[in-house]
């Protein structure tokens, strides 16, 4: 307990307040984290008047002892992957944040926020374009993608 | 939470005692508390700094941001230019000796991380997120062929995200050192 590294401190704050106060539709597996604190899963309900309206998706956060310099490795897992234009099929993201655009003030609770606006913006339910060459090609880290972030709307 | 003005936060600092760490997370209801938390470790800011867009960090949090991403210091909160000699060290009235925490930098070792595309210091592309590999056209074998793809979407599919080809990159690395070496050689022949 006393010999918490700064990034194992910070992990632990946060799951403090993600457990009291979290964001709406978004749960952590609070024993899982508690266990390990550099590996988390965490629920998330499609909200209400979306297209994922009913959905439960389940993503998994896996963090680096430089957390929070260096960024969350965060993909979907589960039998239900979200069908949308900047989620593949194996659970990546295409998510500005999640590396070129990662800074230390982000948070769980901060990328959580981005996932859920960003499936709630989604106006159809499709893969992307190159979702079976990505899928077949791509290193297990969606970090190790040098991912090309063209469209911020959706 | 990025739009407290400094005044606030100052008397408010005035206002409650606290001494450094909080060794407990347990009691962080008022939300006061959070006005005096560094932005990076959530902890009570040590060796406090602000930058000059308002920001609190300690100084060695900071550091290690901006050691992590030298060639683009922003501010972790709002992303405005920040740099080591535009930020302001704090000095609360109980504050024994007034050193400028940035004089006794670095306390922690220095995260070093290296991007994975931008090894070549003289071709500073890489960073706007294409990719790009490099040959020598000229080159007197008949594979040595330049790649260049950014700006341009490739033809038959739509470059949403490029698995990065590790393989791919050492390569190319190869051979522009062999090129580098073959130029050499003619030169000195
Ligand atoms: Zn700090
Ligand atoms: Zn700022």
């Amino acid at each position: 307990m006393s010999a918490m590294s700064p990034s194992e401190r910070r992990l632990q704050k946060e799951l403090m307040s993600l457990i009291k106060d979290p964001p709406p539709g978004v749960t952590v597996d609070a024993e899982q984290a508690e266990q390990n604190l550099l590996q988390w899963t965490i629920f998330m309900e499609g909200a209400s008047g979306t297209l994922y309206e009913g959905e439960r998706f389940q993503l998994q956060f896996k963090f680096s002892n430089k957390y929070p310099f260096d960024s969350p490795e965060v993909t979907f897992v589960g039998s239900n992957i979200p069908v949308h234009p900047h989620i593949y099929s194996n659970g990546h993201i295409c998510l500005s944040i999640l590396t070129d655009d990662w800074s230390p003030a982000l948070s769980v609770q901060s990328v959580c926020l981005s996932i859920v606006s960003m499936l709630s913006s989604c106006k159809e339910k499709q893969r992307p374009h190159d979702n079976a060459f990505y899928v077949k090609t791509c290193s297990k880290n969606p970090k190790k993608t040098k991912w090309w972030y063209h469209d911020d709307s959706v | 939470m990025s739009t407290t003005s400094t005044s606030e936060e100052v008397k408010d600092n005035t206002s409650r005692e606290d001494e450094g760490d909080a060794p407990n997370t347990k009691d962080e209801d008022k939300s006061n508390e959070n006005l005096l938390e560094c932005n990076i470790c959530l902890d009570t800011a040590k060796d406090a700094v602000v930058s000059l867009c308002g920001h609190l960090f300690c100084w060695p949090c900071l550091h290690q941001w901006l050691e992590t991403r030298p060639n683009r210091p922003v501010c972790p909160v709002c992303k405005a230019a920040i740099s080591r000699e535009k930020v302001v060290p704090l000095y609360g009235r109980g504050s024994k000796k007034q050193e400028d925490p940035r004089n006794k930098v670095p306390p922690r070792p220095a995260g070093q991380r290296t991007e994975p595309d931008n090894n070549f210091s003289g071709f500073g592309f890489g960073d706007g997120g294409f990719h790009m590999s490099f040959g020598i056209g000229a080159f007197p074998f008949g594979f040595f062929t330049s790649t260049f793809n950014f700006g341009e979407p490739r033809p038959n599919m739509p470059p949403h995200g490029t698995p990065q080809n590790m393989e791919e990159q050492f390569l190319s690395k190869v051979f522009l050192w062999l090129a580098l070496i073959f130029i050499a050689w003619l030169l000195l022949a």
